[in-house]
């Protein structure tokens, strides 16, 4: 049953309301209620609440609401026999500005629109250059003065990023290795060029997969840490407590990351380009191709320019990592969702800058016949 | 009339330690009521229990005659939608903007349309008088403004009892006395039953209708009644948390 009543008499409509108006209970009526008054002919609307017996907010959004809609069609409205009680908490909302808020939206225009979002990356930019500004300037001061570095710190960051990452280093290297060998071999066999494989896998894996995966998954691991990390730091006013006793944030967070990073960037390269080659040997292997042709293959086509040029990249992925991490946990915001963003923009920025900077150097690389 | 909560022979602690032994007290319907204590005499443990949150060791904390100590499933989630609770912090949800928080108990509890939802949210938000800040995200909200955020969705339900813990803590006293009446208001208007969790003396004095208050040593109620009969205690302890000044002079 229904749980209003319409009475039409001369030009005046009643909407007589009874029962409970609650959250759970007004779905009903509400909705055949606004129906029906939005479609009337009436000159007076009286909304009658004889037959309330209790009324919450969403009853009250349900009066206030009705009366709108009564109002719209050009019907005078009123409420009568309301109790005592329903007429105090209706007197406490306004329902003009509650109209207006619900109609409210996202007016702003698309040249506003494009207006923010290019002042928004502007200031990106602006807090990039004075974060590598800042951290450039920390690193030399901290070289110069290492007894100024928290090598406590650093320590502690290097064996979290470097010694607790070998175990996904050594089984994703193995398997970019193995997948590597197994695309190749399945190519060249047709050739009968198979022992070729371990120039391309050896290639491959020291000049590009072992800097950049090793990369990458740095960046996945420490990069999000190093933001999450100090992200929490600012929202518990850490950083502040920093400022206010002297310190330098930059100079004391990030400097020990970057240094930390950096340190163990290269050792985990060799380590990734080493258990990338073993991947590579073990499909061989499979193939025909014996240990000892592989590596007589493997000593014919590197030169240690091909490692230190890999080396190179890495030590540059090693500071960007460690970098975007820190800048982007020093912008977070405040409050658990700003952590969360700024550790997935780190991981994000710094992929993108790594594959970016892999590509450059790769051009240049192959220009200066490196 | 039968209590709206009745806490029978609650023992409570952690591990070992007991915070809470054998408690037993009633809240009558409207009420404001206001648990009070030294710090460490276990004012949020009683809360965190009473809201179901922790379990005790042993004893019954009825809402309604319902249990909530022993309820399960459905007939738990019955019990929790005649409560509001409103935590220390606000505890808002960092990703959502404030009216979204509002909305959230509506859309999980209700098959209102969402424009019947946001109404109702903004209706409550009008109440605590941040209407103005809707959209905003909690992060650029003021101590204050958290506060009554926090409120607004702890009523988003319009429950029967709303839960309080130290809401005026950290706030300036202009903030603190308009958040008090704002209590006031609920109280009288919405017919809701407050337990209020505070230390804070003007607070007190302002809303109380009923006061208990806790004693960290004993880990019992130290004292329950009416303010005036707490001034007048014959418990020294209990008179020098309400006038700390009067008693050392």
């Amino acid at each position: 049953m229904s749980n209003f009543q319409l009475t039409i008499a001369e030009d005046r409509l009643t909407l007589s309301l009874r029962g409970r108006l609650d959250a759970y209970s007004i779905l009903a009526v509400w909705r055949e209620a606004s129906e029906v008054l939005a479609e009337i002919d009436s000159a007076r609307v009286v909304i009658d609440g004889t037959q309330i017996d209790y009324c919450d907010t969403a009853g009250a959004a349900m009066l206030l609401d009705l009366a709108q809609i009564a109002r719209a069609t050009g019907a005078e409205t009123e409420f009568v026999n309301l109790s005592e009680q329903v007429q105090q908490f209706l007197k406490l909302f306004d329902p003009t500005t509650l109209a207006a808020q619900n109609r409210q939206e996202d007016r702003s225009s698309w040249l506003e629109r494009i207006g923010q979002w290019g002042s928004r990356v502007g200031n990106e930019f602006v807090t990039l250059i004075s974060f590598v500004g800042e951290a450039a300037s920390a690193l030399v001061i901290a070289l110069r003065h290492p007894a100024c570095i928290r090598w406590g710190d650093a320590m502690r960051i290097a064996r979290e990023a470097g010694v607790d990452a070998l175990p996904i280093v050594s089984l994703i290297s193995f398997l970019i290795g193995v997948i590597l060998a197994f695309q190749a071999a399945a190519a060249m066999s047709r050739f009968g060029a198979e022992v070729f494989v371990a120039d391309l896998v050896g290639l491959a894996v020291l000049r590009e997969l072992g800097p950049l995966m090793t990369a990458i998954l740095l960046a996945g691991r420490s990069g999000a840490a190093f933001a999450a990390e100090l992200g929490t730091m600012k929202v518990n006013e850490e950083i502040d407590a920093l400022s206010t006793l002297g310190f330098e944030p930059v100079r004391f967070l990030a400097v020990p990351r970057i240094l930390a990073t950096v340190a163990v960037i290269p050792v985990l390269t060799v380590y990734a380009n080493l258990i990338g080659l073993i991947g590579g040997a073990i499909v061989m292997m499979g193939f025909g191709i014996s240990l000892v042709s592989y590596y007589q293959e493997l000593l014919g086509v590197l030169s240690l320019s091909d490692l230190l040029t890999g080396l190179g990249k890495a030590l540059l992925f090693g500071v960007i990592v460690a970098g975007v991490g820190c800048l982007r946990g020093l912008q977070a915001g405040l409050g658990a969702a700003a952590v969360g963003r700024s550790a997935t923009s780190a991981v994000v920025s710094a992929i993108v800058l790594i594959v970016a900077v892999d590509g450059l150097f790769t051009v240049i690389f192959y220009y200066a016949g490196i | 009339m039968s209590p709206i909560i009745r806490v029978n022979n609650l023992t409570a602690g952690f591990a070992d330690r007991i915070v809470l032994r054998d408690i037993s007290f009633d809240v009558q319907r409207g009420e404001v009521f206001v648990i009070v204590g030294g710090s460490g005499s276990g004012k949020s443990t009683l809360l965190k229990h009473m809201i179901g949150l922790y379990q005790p060791q042993c004893g019954t904390i009825c809402i309604e005659g319902e249990d909530i100590v022993a309820a399960h499933g459905s007939e738990r989630q019955s019990i929790l939608r005649k409560i509001g609770v409103s935590f220390q912090t606000g505890a808002l949800f960092g990703s959502m903007s404030i009216l979204d928080n509002v909305c959230l108990p509506l859309e999980a509890y209700t098959d209102l349309p969402k424009q019947a939802i946001a109404m109702i949210a903004r209706m409550k938000l009008q109440l605590v008088s941040l209407g103005d800040a809707a959209n905003r995200m909690p992060a650029e909200l003021s101590g204050g403004m958290r506060k009554r955020a926090a409120i607004a969705r702890a009523m988003a339900l319009d429950p029967l009892i709303l839960f309080l813990d130290e809401p005026s803590a950290g706030l300036d006293p202009v903030l603190s006395a308009e958040l008090d009446a704002l209590l006031l208001n609920l109280s009288r208007v919405l017919h809701v039953t407050l337990v209020v969790v505070t230390h804070e003396l003007n607070s007190i004095f302002t809303i109380a209708d009923r006061i208990l208050m806790l004693d960290g040593a004993t880990q019992t109620i130290a004292a329950d009644g009416p303010l005036l009969k707490l001034l007048a205690h014959a418990n020294p302890q209990v008179r020098r948390f309400f006038a700390p000044n009067k008693e050392q002079m």
